[in-house]
């Protein structure tokens, strides 16, 4: 048992009141003095060229009081990185997909605004467009971004070496494809966005966000103002997962509406906007050679990916890759060579997704249980002769410490019962199983690292300031957790500031699974800073060494005799009285390799610690419909330290529900000529309360060296296994290894059928 | 379109509002009376974060005129606590971690609350059903699920159930 008082302890989250109450503020909650309602105008065109904007009836409206396009803006152009620049807030040549903005209303109410986005008069110039990547690649006609021939927009070579030779030696060889369609978000909370230009200048903006400072230094960009001057707020956020973490042209826009009319401006995205303007998932074509040794050992791989990216860059060079860094981490590979290629296409824009890779992931996992099948291992011991150990080099170059990747497989496989399970169930019945592997954390330079501050108040209470963002995940409670800990407060003593680029230092933001294991331990070096300088006093006091002393229950005592004690309250006091205040700061940045880069050297340390997880699903397939009915989901993970099983177990639940049953069985975007026809909640098929299986989740801790108190993430390894899972265990079901994602019952039937006629 | 004058009766008091006939009781009562705590998130039914009780029954603010509510005894989550003092459902969630990123929270504590007066002591399957009017996109729904069940009955098994004085 641990010595920590609320560190590990299943404590109820500190933001649950205010959302229980319904007294949490999200954006489209807030209201301030004179405030506009603003409205996007967006192209009802895949591609086509922007010849003339009339805005002169809009403007005429009565109670429109601005109208902004293109022609308003500095011109600049965003991209996450120099090399991606290629998307104006406002588009002013072309339209690349059906919702590309090109211009902006604010109006006194809704109803002007909408009348207004209709008397906006935008002359086109209809291009030909392409919706399939492979056609994008060998399309002739006129390129989505004329810098980028073939429509490739990142292409990600990785080469270990020896590949070939290694093929030569394989025992066996197999090359398979697989496919995956398009997935979506569905935040619970549509995007919005207020922004407002307060007495002194300083823009001010509230958003859902991945992390502030990601958004206020786009924003500084494009108005080219200074950074100081641009105040990303704190507000409650309803959910993100992966697809809140960059800007967003309404951030833009409707700060561009708040400077023009000089009052503050609301956007509230529709449903449908929230799908088609925010982000997606990538549609991905997977090809995985694979070559095993006797007993099924990977010792080469060439997997090639081609994303369709949609209209702009967005995370781009990062998306190429995660796919093929997960499995890298997941497995040991005795020589690798991966090619994945991000290709523009006219449809919305793709970024990174809790369930990014699912088509990846699944193709290596599938094809792994296809090798098993052929040398006849199962599928767990071919995974245990594969799986990632401690104390390895990944493929390019990235130390593993900890890793307790077997303990998971091991603790699921018994939990269960697949070794029982396994060959044994009835026709149409299966069980299937997957393994993952995430990051903490993607080199980010000089944004890379997180700081905070402590000051103790007079009362012997604290505040904590901390630019750790939370999303929905918990992220805060995590950091009074951890401070409280450290400080010996109890957690109600705690008063946090966090996620506003005002008041708080710069933090990489819960983007990458990074948030504990930098911001938290950013919070923990301060707290001990901090509770330095108290015990420092308090020895004066007690006539002991500091080192000697301990904090907790809102007591300093003395750790050989605890009956020695003083309040921290009569501490911080003294201290005052002494002319000392009692505050401190704390700041971590993981050792990373900076010279690592996503494209150009994709080798080097990535980050400090990975997480690994593995699910296993067991399902009964109805051969007449081709629905599933999950039985059981048990999910497995190495998560370094456990901070909160509470909150961990609603991180893993949320995982199969997003990852498995939505992601694998149900979630998938359907089209036609470039438009979303499933964007709302009543086309696009969710999880519901009764679709959910029993779900067992594991806690496996593998106490890293370098996370707060061994801590690493929090599920996302199970968000990304539960696809394989799902998919392990539908295709033992049916005896079929499928090969086309998510597995809807039309493909399940297909699948069923051709084989009944192979016989 | 001419504005009218109506009276709402919300969590047992009166408000009288000037509103269109087509405004919808949601945006009455996130616009006009600022109880924001029921949230807008399909905009079209589906999703149960607007729900509120009409006479007891939840049903979706969104595709409610507020024209319909009039007469109507109406509960929003704002009217679940007794001033600071919480109900033992919204107590539950907190205990069980059936809360994460809020969003859909009011509109589940008011099903599951209209339940729990209807079925005092409802089994996984009747939580379950009831529920799935109600979409989640944090918690896979287990600790809600479990948090409702707990909510009136509070099990000695269970590590997180906060045992009442």
């Amino acid at each position: 048992m641990s010595d920590y008082t609320i560190i590990g302890t299943r404590m109820p989250r500190v933001d649950s009141r205010a959302k229980v109450m319904g007294k949490a503020k999200y954006t489209a909650d807030l209201k301030l003095p004179g405030m506009l309602v603003g409205k996007i105008k967006r192209s009802p065109y895949a591609h086509a060229r922007i010849v003339n904007i009339d805005t002169s009836k809009a403007e005429a409206l009565p109670g429109v009081k601005s109208v902004v396009t293109g022609k308003d803006t500095e011109g600049v152009k965003w991209g996450v990185f120099p090399y991606t620049r290629d998307q104006q807030f406002i588009q002013t040549e072309k339209a690349r997909y059906i919702g590309d903005e090109v211009a902006g209303v604010a109006a006194i109410d809704e109803e002007t605004a909408l009348r207004a986005l209709d008397l906006i008069e935008v002359e086109y110039e209809e291009l030909p467009a392409v919706f399939d990547p492979m056609e994008a690649m060998a399309s002739d006609t006129e390129l989505i971004h004329q810098d980028f021939p073939n429509n490739v927009n990142i292409h990600v070579n990785i080469d270990t070496g020896n590949v070939d030779e290694n093929f030569e030696k394989a025992h066996y060889i197999r090359e398979d494809t697989f496919m995956a369609s398009e997935e979506s978000y569905f935040h619970a909370e549509p995007y919005a966005v207020v922004a407002q230009f307060d007495p002194e200048d300083c823009l001010e903006v509230w958003c859902p966000n991945g992390g502030p400072h990601m958004k206020s230094k786009p924003l500084s960009n494009a108005f080219k103002i200074p950074l100081h001057k641009v105040k990303i707020k704190k507000i409650a956020i309803g959910g993100a997962f992966g697809g809140r973490s960059e800007i967003c042209p309404a951030d833009y826009i409707c700060s561009l509406l708040a400077k023009k009319t000089n009052k503050p401006v609301k956007i509230v995205f529709t449903r449908e906007e929230n799908t088609i303007a925010t982000r997606q998932g990538h549609a991905m074509i997977t090809t995985h050679k694979t070559g095993v040794d006797e007993g099924g050992r990977v010792i080469a791989r060439d997997s090639t990916c081609y994303m369709d990216g949609g209209a702009y860059s967005s995370t781009g060079p990062i998306a190429t890759s995660v796919p093929f860094l997960s499995m890298e981490q997941a497995y040991r590979i005795g020589s690798v060579r991966y090619n994945g290629y991000r290709i523009y296409t006219n449809k919305p824009i793709r970024g990174m997704i809790r369930t990014h890779g699912r088509g990846f992931a699944c193709g290596v996992d599938t094809q792994l249980d296809m090798i098993a099948d052929h040398l006849g291992i199962d599928p767990v011991e071919i995974r245990l002769r594969n799986s990632r150990q401690p104390g390895d080099y990944t493929n390019t170059k990235s130390y593993v410490s900890s890793c307790a990747m077997d303990e998971t497989i091991q603790k699921a496989v018994e939990k269960s019962g697949f070794k029982e399970k396994w060959g044994k169930l009835p026709p149409f019945h299966g069980i299937g199983i997957g393994t993952n592997s995430v990051q903490t954390g993607f080199p980010m330079g000089i944004r890379g690292g997180s700081q905070s501050f402590i000051k103790f108040n007079e009362d012997g209470e604290a505040t904590v300031m901390s630019g750790v963002v939370d999303n929905g995940q918990g992220n805060e409670n995590m950091v009074v957790q951890i401070a409280a800990e450290e400080l010996g407060l109890l957690p109600e003593d705690i008063h946090l500031v966090n996620a506003d680029t005002e008041t708080t230092s710069s933090d990489p933001g819960s983007y990458s699974q990074v948030s504990t294991f930098v911001g938290g331990q950013a919070v923990k070096i301060a707290a001990e800073n901090c509770r330095a300088k108290l015990f420092e006093v308090a020895s004066k006091v007690l006539k002991v060494a500091p080192e000697k002393l301990a904090a907790k229950n809102r007591l300093i005592f003395v750790k050989d005799d605890p009956e020695k004690s003083i309040p921290i309250k009569k501490v911080v006091r003294i201290s005052l009285l002494n002319f000392n205040s009692v505050n401190a700061e704390g700041g971590y940045w993981p050792k990373v390799d900076m010279k690592r880069e996503w494209v150009k050297n994709p080798y080097g340390q990535m980050c400090e610690a990975f997480s690994f997880g593995t699910t296993i699903v067991e399902v009964k397939v109805d051969p007449d419909t081709g629905q599933v009915e999950v039985l059981e989901a048990t999910a497995a993970q190495d998560v370094g330290y456990a901070l909160n099983p509470l909150v961990l177990e609603g991180q893993f639940e949320g995982s199969i529900a997003m990852g498995g049953q939505g992601g694998m069985l149900t979630e998938y975007h359907e089209w036609n000529d470039g438009r979303c026809i499933n964007p709302t909640m009543l086309d696009y098929k969710l999880p519901l309360a009764c679709d959910m299986p029993k779900i067992n989740s594991i806690i496996v801790e593998s106490i890293d060296p370098k996370g707060p108190y061994g801590a690493k993430e929090a599920a996302m390894s199970i968000a990304m296994s539960a696809a394989q899972g799902y998919s392990g265990a539908v295709s033992n079901a049916i005896g079929v290894h499928m090969d086309s994602f998510p597995l809807t019952p039309d493909k399940i039937l297909t699948a069923i059928k051709v084989k009944k006629a192979q016989g | 379109m001419e504005k009218i004058r109506i009276t709402l009766n919300v969590n047992g008091r009166p408000h009288e509002v000037m509103i269109y006939p087509n405004e919808t009781l949601l945006d009455v009562l996130r616009d006009q009376l600022d109880m924001i705590g029921s949230k807008e998130s399909c905009g079209e039914g589906v999703c149960g974060s607007c729900t509120v009780h009409m006479d007891g029954k939840p049903v979706r603010a969104c595709l409610t005129l507020a024209m319909e509510a009039r007469g109507a005894q109406i509960k929003t989550v704002e009217g679940l606590a007794n001033g600071d003092e919480l109900s033992d459902l919204q107590q539950s969630f907190i205990d069980h971690g059936a809360v994460q990123c809020g969003f859909c929270t009011p509109g589940m504590l008011m099903t599951a609350d209209a339940l729990l007066k209807e079925n005092p002591n409802p089994d996984e399957n009747a939580i379950r059903k009831a529920l799935s009017g109600n979409i989640c996109r944090c918690t896979g729904y287990a600790k809600i699920v479990k948090a409702v069940a707990h909510a009136a009955q509070p099990q000695d098994h269970c590590c997180d159930c906060n045992p009442k004085e």
